[in-house]
């Protein structure tokens, strides 16, 4: 059961905001990981990115706007990503022999997702179709 | 403090559970009473909605109630959103300065007593409006850890519940 005052309004809240806050939390949790992970004191992270102790404290706490720069430098020292933003390309439909298909790739994840309208779509031809928009 | 009881609030959510505490003389939860406070309040309507968006999708869905999200405890209870301040390109998000603080209790990673809250209004809990809300949500607070020291309330982790030690939903305290 949920309470139906937060079902009322969670229904009542805008993607932006949810996404928003999913992606607020997120990083947190990323960069705590990562912090965890890596053995870093605030101390050795001030050292590694020749900043004081005081400055990282402020970073690491709530005194400090993350910005794309500090995050981009958090991720170069801690050497994971942080942030991820899918790359996507999309290769314009095409007919094949079981009929006419779509494509997105997705460049940097590991999983390459395939959206198919038809059953027994043929895979190969799908890759020959990945190679052919890459060259273009 | 009266009796009251502690019933779920949401456990609906992927990876964590939410209680909350129903006075004995009230129709309403403490959360509830929290968040109807600001669902049309136009200062705070919003605020109020990001806070639930943090606790029931962020540690609700996403996360579990890890330790990273919460804020450092004040007494018994740790208020709700975690601080933070992030910019994304021309978008800053104050968080520092979110106006709204809602008490919990993290009993496990999946198991999370809410209480009630209010405006953050002063550096301190003690000089803010909502100084008599964070006293209650420590009563409460006490009163739920002692019974689980006791082995009043039982943690059953498997099915991110509480019980009462005869293995009942309803727990009287």
């Amino acid at each position: 059961m949920r309470s139906k005052v937060a079902k009322r309004i969670l229904d009542n809240t805008t993607e932006d905001v949810k996404i928003f806050v999913r992606l607020y939390a997120d990083i947190i949790v990323r960069v705590n990981q990562l912090l965890k992970e890596k053995g870093y004191t605030q101390k050795l992270l001030a050292e590694k990115l020749d900043k004081t102790p005081s400055e990282i404290h402020k970073w690491l706490s709530n005194e400090h706007n993350f910005t794309l720069k500090s995050l981009a430098k958090l991720q170069a020292e801690l050497g994971s990503p942080i942030l991820y933003v899918p790359i996507i390309k999309t290769v314009p439909s095409f007919t094949c022999h079981y009929g006419k298909a779509t494509l997105k790739v997705y460049r940097n994840v590991e999983k390459i997702h395939i959206n198919k309208n038809e059953e027994g779509w043929n895979g190969q031809h799908s890759l020959n179709k990945i190679k052919e928009a890459d060259a273009a | 403090m009266n009796t009251f009881e502690l019933k779920i609030w949401d456990d609906e959510a992927a990876l964590c559970s939410f209680y909350t505490v129903l006075k004995d003389e009230s129709n309403e939860t403490e959360t509830d009473k929290f968040f109807l406070k600001y669902e049309n309040d136009i200062q705070y309507e919003e605020a109020a909605k990001e806070l639930l968006s943090f606790v029931l999708l962020s540690i609700g869905d996403d996360h579990g109630a890890l330790d990273a999200l919460f804020n450092r405890y004040e007494n018994e209870v740790t208020g709700l959103p975690v601080q933070g301040k992030i910019k994304l390109g021309e978008l800053v998000y104050h968080y520092p300065n979110f106006p709204l603080r809602l008490y919990a209790l993290k009993i496990t990673e999946n198991i999370v007593v809410l209480f009630n809250g209010g405006i953050k209004d002063g550096p301190s809990n003690q000089t803010s409006s909502l100084h008599m809300e964070w006293l209650e949500a420590c009563q409460f607070a006490r009163r739920i850890l002692e019974a689980i020291y006791n082995t009043d309330i039982l943690i059953d982790e498997e099915n991110r519940k509480l019980t009462d030690c005869n293995g009942e939903d309803e727990i009287i305290l």
